[in-house]
């Protein structure tokens, strides 16, 4: 049993990150129709930025995190800016096509900027961490718990009462006809671009500092997209959901059966969950048609 | 107010949907444009919209101007600011939202303050609109949808309002109301209307002057009166032969008529 719940709660602090990265997928995907195969790249970019940050200035964890959430949201916006605004009115698969040039390219300039050597992410909070019992769990770990339950409620608020929280719901729904009301479509592309980029710089900080940096960092971006299958896609909450789902079992499939076990059993879980509910757990049914 | 001059629209660089139409509309009128399926008035309502992009549309020839100014070439967003908006064609709500996060959609281009005033007057003339308002949208009856989809247009307070077919699938009660409230609209605010039928005999019956256009052409134009006496309009339009009966879909004079006023 204490093995269980151990397994369960590591589980859990991998999942939220699961479910951080996968909002990011999910809110682009929502609001633009494209998979952005660069998110997982952007949150490497923005973990390597921090780490610059971080020798240079010597910043508390927050406020490391604060000065990354202002720096990612205008990597977003120039993204947008410059790699996906060009292909607007082209079809989704081009602009896809593009996001997975943008994902090798930073995946270079990273390693021609920092080096390929594995770097520690400098922060305050260090190895410290607090004893639930027999789990010992990170400070860094529970931030990122906290942290994801901050971005679900602020993704809420945004979503519901905010102006442009609910033209980019109408956006999703329908796009001519939020034209047709006057709702500048341009402008919450790019929105959803800089908000899904500050998503991933917290991701990126917490994974730099719970795992240290890599150039291959980008691959908890695809770790993670499971959980946006599993979650439906094009459901920003079900992602997050999803991630702490695809973080726990994981780690019960590799505690319980074995090494090796844990990279795919994600993949697993979302074959046989598309095989029946084609448009995941929290999706809208119509996506299956797409 | 808003005139449309030769205006020629074509899809994906081939296919000419409108060849050849002109229209106007002036302050606190109300105008109607006939035409049976695939004739281009849906068309025309978005080549003055500025949506025909996302469709591959293009406007190739003519002009389209509000209060001597062109519209050709600007942002919907723009358009919607200048005082005309569009109903669309199947009312085309944000299913998912509430009903009164469709209607503050349709305010967006104003201020917080200017939408929830807006918001009011639009509960004014739809009190139904107003009970529904936290309803999710898509589960609204079709009747209901259609007020939301005109009570959204109003949000901006617009100067020409634009309707796609709104009678399309509603029942003779609901039509009536609906039709009210736009002539009510034009009479007490001096709003213009510029609306698209199938259904001609209600058009002609609250319109101040009607276009008729075929194949993409406008062929015929006067006030209702005049059109209703043309012997091809109350046989096309208003399903009548001249013997007073109701016409049969297969006759071989409709394909003989029809080109008579083609000519
Ligand atoms: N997106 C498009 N791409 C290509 N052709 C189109 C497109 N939209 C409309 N058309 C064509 O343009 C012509 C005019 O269409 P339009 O929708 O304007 O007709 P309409 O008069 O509104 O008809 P209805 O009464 O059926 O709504 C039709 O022949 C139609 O097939
Ligand atoms: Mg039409």
């Amino acid at each position: 049993m204490d093995y269980f719940i151990l397994l369960t709660v590591s589980g859990i602090a991998i999942g939220v990150i699961y479910g951080l990265i996968g909002m990011g997928y999910a809110l682009i995907f929502k609001a633009t129709s494209v998979v952005n195969f660069a998110h997982g790249e952007i949150m490497m970019l923005i973990s390597y930025m921090a780490f610059s940050i971080a020798s240079s200035w010597t910043l508390p964890f927050w406020g490391l995190l604060l000065v990354c959430v202002f720096i990612s949201a205008i990597v977003g916006l120039v993204i947008e800016r410059v790699f996906i605004r060009p292909m607007l009115g082209q079809d989704v698969f081009s602009t896809v096509m593009v996001t997975i040039g943008l994902a090798v390219m930073i995946r270079a300039v990273v390693v021609l900027i920092w080096g390929a050597d594995p770097l520690l992410l400098p922060t305050d909070i260090g190895d410290s961490g607090v004893e639930f019992g027999m789990v010992f769990l990170y400070t860094s770990q529970l931030y990122a718990i906290g942290l994801l339950a901050f971005c679900v409620l602020g993704m809420w608020v945004f979503l519901r009462f905010s102006r442009m929280g609910v033209a980019m719901r109408a956006t999703a729904a329908r796009e001519t006809t939020a034209l047709l009301m006057g709702i500048n479509v341009t402008h919450v592309y790019a929105i959803a671009w800089a908000i899904a980029a500050v998503i991933a710089g917290i991701s990126g900080v917490l994974l730099g500092t719970i795992y240290g940096l890599g150039p291959d960092l980008w691959t908890q971006g695809l770790r993670a997209f499971p959980a946006v299958i599993l979650g439906g896609l094009d459901s920003v909450f079900g992602a997050a959901i999803s991630g702490i789902l695809i973080g726990v079992l994981e780690n019960l499939s590799e505690g319980y059966i074995g090494q090796g076990l844990k990279e795919i059993s994600g993949f697993l879980v979302i074959l046989v969950v598309l095989m029946i509910r084609p448009y995941g757990l929290f999706g809208t049914p119509e996506i299956e048609r797409v | 107010m808003l005139n449309v001059n030769n205006v020629q629209i074509v899809y994906d660089n081939v296919i000419e949907a409108v060849r050849d139409a002109s229209l106007s509309v002036d302050e606190g009128q109300i105008v109607t444009l006939l035409g049976s399926n695939g004739a281009g008035k849906s068309t025309i309502l978005k080549g003055i919209s500025g949506v025909l992009y996302p469709e591959e549309g293009n406007i190739i020839g003519g002009t389209i101007t509000l209060n001597g100014e062109s519209l050709i070439g600007r942002k919907p967003d723009e358009i919607v600011r200048s005082g005309v908006v569009m109903v669309p064609e199947g009312r085309q709500l944000f299913e998912p939202l509430t009903v009164e996060e469709n209607l503050m959609m349709g305010g967006i281009t104003r201020s917080r303050s200017g939408a929830t005033e807006a918001l009011e007057n639009v509960f004014d003339i739809f009190p139904r609109v107003k009970e529904k308002r936290s309803t999710i949208a898509g589960y609204l009856s079709g009747g209901e949808q259609q007020m939301v989809a005109i009570g959204r247009a109003l949000m901006s307070s617009p100067r020409l309002l634009m309707l796609d077919e709104p009678s399309l699938g509603l029942a003779p009660q609901i039509i009536a109301e609906i039709f009210a409230a736009v002539s009510d609209l034009s009479k007490q605010k001096n709003v213009s209307v510029l609306l698209v039928e199938q259904n001609a005999e209600l058009a002609l019956s609250i319109a101040s002057y009607a276009y008729i256009i075929e194949n993409g052409r406008v062929v015929m134009d006067g006030p209702p009166d005049k059109l209703m006496d043309n012997e091809d309009v109350k046989e096309f339009y208003l399903g009548f032969s001249e013997s007073g009966h109701r016409r049969n879909m297969r006759d071989v004079k409709h394909y003989k008529r029809r080109k008579r006023w083609l000519s």
